[in-house]
């Protein structure tokens, strides 16, 4: 229904078109796609009659036949009104401008190759216009087509880059070869003044030619208006501009001698090309345009076209369809054919993908459904739902959020610095590798990388940390950065371990090292890894100081943390501000100054740097007295040093993921835990865990079987106050008055427990719940 | 009767022994059968490294030695494995008080990691040799691959009848497994009383009716369990499998997570063993040397792919999410504790999984001032015990009037 109404508005409103069956409307695709497919291989077919005939010459040919046919079907000088003086020097222009653009793309053509032009040139028109107005204009429409944008630039800049053409190396050789006329020995300057090569500098020549061609159809629309049809205007402009080719093309063929043996051989191609390239696409577009959208005519049509024109390149030089094209025969140039490279390709994906993006339909009161029409007639539509919260999140603003996030609080932003760091060092490190084409260098590089992984890791779980806890995680993602504590310091454990094997071996049978690069770049290493220790530690004395400051600042640092948890659990997170000065952390300052995810970043750097100073020590040795078994001594060192320090951080995070009570919390609970115990009218307690969450929060729960004539309230409140004292900030107490059945139903135990206590109870004859049993 | 516990200031562990300690050890791991299969081939697994090491000293043959130091990391995931199998049936202290269940989650998880390090170690080779193809001598390669390859290949037979085993446990002990199934499933097997009972839970009226009897009941003594029956009855249905379950999956202790973990880490060994042995063939026959480095590529893409369920599975144990299992079976059980009589609000609900199938949950209920909260309470225990939440602490607040 959606797309039958926008339809129906994109096509100006007219109610008339509104009901097309899909099946007729399938039919025009079809049509569109053999047209399209004609059209790729009519421009592959012109590339090979281009290298025989002179590119005026073959223009003049296209026009002129276009024109012959186009009088005979559209007859513009006898239907319609009279074509007035201005007007025909409206179409004079119309004409020198539309030849000139269509000189540009075939020069292009001979210049990029049958399949780059086709990637390049035949965009459609409103693709270009809203590619132009992404990048040119505040009101894009939206993240989506900016992405679209990004990937027709993208693939540009693929074939302009990675597009390695052999020809293109063969045609640089003689670049020369057929200038045969001023204007093209014009253009070739022009591109050579540019400093590209040619290839490249088709692609640009293309480019701009696209850029002219949706430019001079847009103003050109008011003059087909004027003249009364396009196609009329079509007509006349084709038959204009062959008049006007007809002088240039006899001087031509009169300054230059003649490539072409027999012009009856061309005769096929040319007709081919004619009819494909310059009539067939023309109706069956406007025809399409008017049937279907024209945003999806122009998805696609442009679709169809690339991956046409990516099979025909396979094909076209396959020995099959030389035979095919026997009786048309006329290239002598074998092995001259332009190459599917990979390049290619990923600018064909890229475009197709573009040409999606940009041809969507955009989101403006598109989605909307039609209610009805206003008294005045226009269609009225209800914005609900998915149209108005149907924005995809736009990239640029994402990174900038996350940005921004990773910068308010200290250990991200710590993080993230270092990397940034780290990552520049690895990348100079690697453009200086392939420059000098070091192989040391480059997989040094890639180390490097890879241990900015565990940065990369760290950031992510101080980002994550911070999430909000959603129905699923319900206490907050604080976990993530002891589990990343716990990961990257496996990864420390592989690593000593590698670099332990590795060192035994080396042991055993001593390489001989080179040791020129090594040491600079060790030096270097070091370097970056003593800043990120300075950080780090830095992080750590700092967070140490305050913890052994004033307890006011105390609970201020501590206010940060806590904010996860904020939200779901206000009164307690606040209560456990004011409990936590006095009491809690006075056991902290000693070893927990960091979380386990700082803790476990700090600890990969220091690996890194040692494993620095290493190299650099055994590179002094082994130079200066040439011990050779320094560098396996060294690293075995490391590797044990390695090991030693990562152990208390596994340790800890073990200890967490396992769900022990913490430890620094553990006298302080079994103190609280004796004042539950005698608080009045709490008979006794049962199933007490204590297991710390993340590094902000800590659960409890407990059982509680009190005496049934006091009030659960206040008991509940006393011991959520007296455990909160001991550190505990998310509890949950289960209050049991009568202790023994509450027991057995709830915690699930057998019948016949539940049946025998029953039992009991009726013998008994209780009816003060709970104080029997004791 | 009732448990008290009565605290020591401090808590010391025992002195131990080494050699009781380690005959313990011993005896713990042969008592059960995953744990004894992990260690036999962990033993085969040590002693054919140990050759390996041996006999490439002797013959200085740096490839062997390499090779053998690869075994000896191979054998660190047995060896987690094993570890957790022991550790994860100690008893509960004053400091785990949860036991040390979650040991086999966290030894499933590592050998995931380990398993992911190994993965992109080999593809990052792989990458290297592609780029670059080594001139690799078979001669050597091809017979310690075999063997590798046959040692593996008992692994593989020795865990996949041990997961079967362990799959007809699961089929044993039932319903440890779907625990949640078992209450829906077996509420069909059994008659449909605990559905029964849900029905009427969910009709308000009913409900009332319920509570009122409940309350009369109890205050009547014995009579009342007569007209509470239905409840009852319903309940007990359920808890023997309960009861059972709890006995049996610490005692079994052959989780899931170790057991996919070290399989996983088997298959992983066997297929880089098929692996070498048919890039060697590929280059002794054909001379295509390109063969080595698209297996390795293949293979590490293989275990990356495998594991990862494994790991999301234990991160999200790690991280207490709310158990999947429970996905669905939760937002109704919240429905219906917010239907109970008297009961105003839900709040804090935090569901977690303990170690496999054992979920436990905490809530926080906002009940009205005249609510008869123990009613309340056995009711919500009742309703999250069907849902297969094993621990559950309900705090009631009584709210302010």
């Amino acid at each position: 229904m959606d797309d039958k109404y926008s339809s129906n508005v994109i096509s100006g409103g007219k109610l008339g078109r509104v009901d097309v069956p899909d099946a007729k409307l399938t039919r025009y695709v079809i049509l569109l796609l053999v047209t399209k497919l004609l059209k790729a291989v009519g421009i592959f077919e012109s590339y090979d009659l281009l290298k025989v005939v002179h590119i005026v010459q073959f223009l003049f040919i296209l026009k002129l036949g276009c024109a012959v046919i186009l009088l005979f079907f559209q007859k513009p000088f006898s239907s319609g009104k009279m074509v007035a003086r201005t007007q025909w020097i409206k179409i004079l222009k119309h004409a020198v401008i539309s030849s000139v653009i269509s000189l540009l793309g075939f020069f292009g053509l001979t210049l990029c190759g049958p399949l780059r032009t086709l990637l390049l040139f035949e965009h459609s028109d409103l693709v270009v216009i809203c590619l132009l107005s992404v990048l040119f204009t505040n009101s894009g429409g939206g993240p989506s087509k900016t992405r679209g944008a990004a990937f027709f630039i993208i693939a540009v800049v693929c074939l302009l880059l990675f597009d390695n053409d052999d020809l293109m190396a063969k045609m640089a050789e003689h670049p020369e070869g057929h200038h045969d006329s001023a204007l093209i020995h014009a253009l070739y300057t022009g591109i050579s003044f540019l400093g590209v090569a040619d290839h490249k500098g088709g692609v640009v020549l293309l480019v701009l030619a696209l850029c002219l061609k949706v430019a001079f159809h847009m103003h050109s629309r008011k003059l087909s208006v004027e003249i009364g049809g396009a196609k009329r205007l079509y007509a006349l402009s084709n038959l204009v501009s062959s008049v006007v080719l007809l002088p240039w093309v006899i001087v031509l063929s009169a300054t230059t001698e003649n490539k072409v043996e027999s012009w009856s051989s061309l005769a096929l191609p040319f007709a081919l090309v004619v009819f494909s390239i310059m009539i067939l696409d023309f109706y069956v577009e406007s025809i399409c345009m008017a049937k279907l959208e024209m945003l999806r005519c122009a998805r696609y049509g442009s679709t169809f076209l690339f991956l046409s024109g990516l099979l025909l390149a396979n094909f076209w030089t396959h020995p099959l369809t030389d035979q095919l094209r026997a009786m048309s025969k006329h290239g002598q140039q074998a092995g001259t054919e332009h190459v599917l490279s990979g390049g290619v390709l990923v600018s064909a994906c890229f475009f197709v993908m573009a040409d999606g993006i940009l041809s969507s339909p955009s989101k403006k009161g598109q989605k909307g459904t039609l209610v009805g029409y206003s008294p005045e007639g226009m269609p009225l539509y209800s914005l609900m739902g998915d149209a108005l919260q149907h924005s995809s999140q736009s990239l640029p603003r994402f990174i900038k959020d996350s940005l921004k996030q990773i910068l308010e609080e200290y250990d991200s932003r710590q993080i993230f610095y270092f990397l940034c760091l780290n990552l520049a060092f690895t990348f100079v490190e690697l453009f200086y590798g392939v420059w000098t084409n070091s192989l040391g260098l480059i997989s040094d590089g890639f180390h490097m990388l890879f241990d900015c992984s565990a940065l990369v890791l760290g950031l992510f779980a101080a980002l994550m940390t911070r999430w909000k806890a959603t129905k699923i995680y319900s206490y907050g993602y604080g976990r993530v950065e002891i589990l990343s504590g716990f990961i990257n310091g496996l990864f420390l454990m592989v690593i000593a371990f590698f670099v332990f094997v590795e060192s035994v071996s080396r042991l055993i049978d001593p390489p001989n090292i080179n040791t020129v690069m090594l040491a600079p770049v060790s030096v270097g290493g070091l370097l970056v890894n003593l800043v990120g220790i300075c950080a780090f530690s830095h992080a750590h004395s700092h967070g140490a100081s305050r913890d052994g400051c004033s307890s006011h600042e105390h609970g201020h640092s501590h206010h940060g943390h806590g904010t996860g948890e904020h939200g779901h659990s206000h009164s307690h997170s606040h209560g456990g501000h004011g409990n936590s000065h006095g009491h809690g952390h006075s056991h902290n300052p000693g070893g927990r100054g960091m979380n386990a995810n700082m803790r476990g970043v700090f600890l990969h750097v220091l690996a890194d740097t040692m494993g620095s100073v290493g190299v650099i020590i055994s590179t002094v040795l082994i130079s200066q007295f040439g011990w050779l078994i320094a560098d396996p001594i060294c690293s075995l060192f490391i590797a044990a040093l390695i090991f030693l320090s990562v152990i208390p951080l596994l340790k800890d995070a073990c200890e967490v993921l396992l769900l022990r009570t913490p430890p620094e919390h553990e006298k302080n609970l079994n103190i609280a835990l004796e004042k539950v115990q005698k608080i009045e009218g709490v008979l006794s307690y049962r199933d007490p865990h204590f297991w710390r969450h993340s590094a902000s929060v800590i659960a409890g729960t407990i059982h509680l079987q009190i005496m049934s004539d006091v009030v659960e309230q206040r008991i509940i409140h006393q011991v959520t106050a007296v455990l909160k004292d001991a550190g505990i900030n998310n509890l949950t107490v289960q209050v049991e008055k009568e202790a023994y059945f509450q027991h057995m139903s709830g915690l699930s135990t057998g019948f016949h427990d539940v049946l025998a206590m029953t039992q009991q109870m009726d013998s008994m004859k209780y009816y003060k719940d709970g104080t029997c049993i004791m | 009767m009732l448990p008290l516990s009565i605290k020591d200031d401090e808590y010391k562990p025992a002195k131990f022994n080494l050699l009781v300690k380690v005959s313990g050890w011993f005896r713990s791991i042969l008592a059960d059968k995953t744990s004894r299969n992990l260690f036999f081939f962990l033993c085969l697994n040590l002693s054919f490294a140990f050759v390996e090491l041996l006999y490439g000293i002797w013959s200085n043959s740096l490839g062997l030695i390499s090779d053998s130091f690869h075994m000896f990391f191979d054998c660190t995931a047995l060896l987690a494995g094993l570890a957790a199998s022991v550790i994860s049936r100690w008893r509960s202290n004053d400091s785990f008080s949860y036991g040390y269940v979650r040991a086999e989650v966290l030894a499933g998880f590592v050998n995931g990691l380990f398993l992911i390090f190994t993965a992109f170690f080999i593809f990052s080779e792989g990458v290297e040799r592609a780029l670059e193809p080594p001139d690799v001598h078979h001669e050597r390669l091809l017979p310690v691959s075999i063997a590798g390859l046959l040692v593996n290949l008992v692994g593989v037979f020795v865990f996949q009848h041990g997961g079967h085993g362990h799959s007809h446990g699961e089929e044993g002990h039932g319903h440890s497994h779907s625990l949640f199934n078992g209450s829906v499933g077996h509420g069909h097997s059994h008659g449909g009383h605990s559905h029964d009972h849900s029905h009427e839970a969910k009709h308000g009226h009913s409900g009332h009716d319920h509570g009122h009897d409940l309350g009369h009941g109890h205050s009547h003594g014995g009579h009342s369990h007569g007209g509470h029956s239905h409840d009852g009855h319903g309940h007990s249905h359920e808890e023997p499998h309960c009861h059972d379950d709890h006995l049996h999956t610490p005692g079994k202790g052959s989780s899931k997570q170790i057991l996919q973990g070290v399989f996983l880490h088997i298959v992983a060994d066997t297929l880089g063993s098929v692996g070498v042995i048919i890039s060697a063939f590929l280059m002794q026959k054909y001379d295509l040397m390109i063969a080595d480095p698209i297996c390795s590529m293949l293979i590490s893409i293989l275990i990356g792919v495998s594991v990862v369920p494994l790991l999301r599975e234990s991160i999200g144990i790690l991280m207490q999410r709310t158990p999947p299992a429970l996905d669905y079976a939760l937002p109704e059980c919240y429905q219906r504790v917010q239907q109970l009589q008297g009961v105003y609000n839900l709040q804090d609900p935090h569901f977690w999984t303990l170690c496999t199938d054992i979920y436990i949950g905490t809530l926080k209920l906002l009940v009205a001032p005249d609510a008869d909260t123990r009613w309340i309470l056995s009711q919500t225990h009742n309703i999250f015990t069907q849902a297969g939440v094993r621990q559950l602490y309900v705090q009631i607040d009584v709210a302010a009037m």
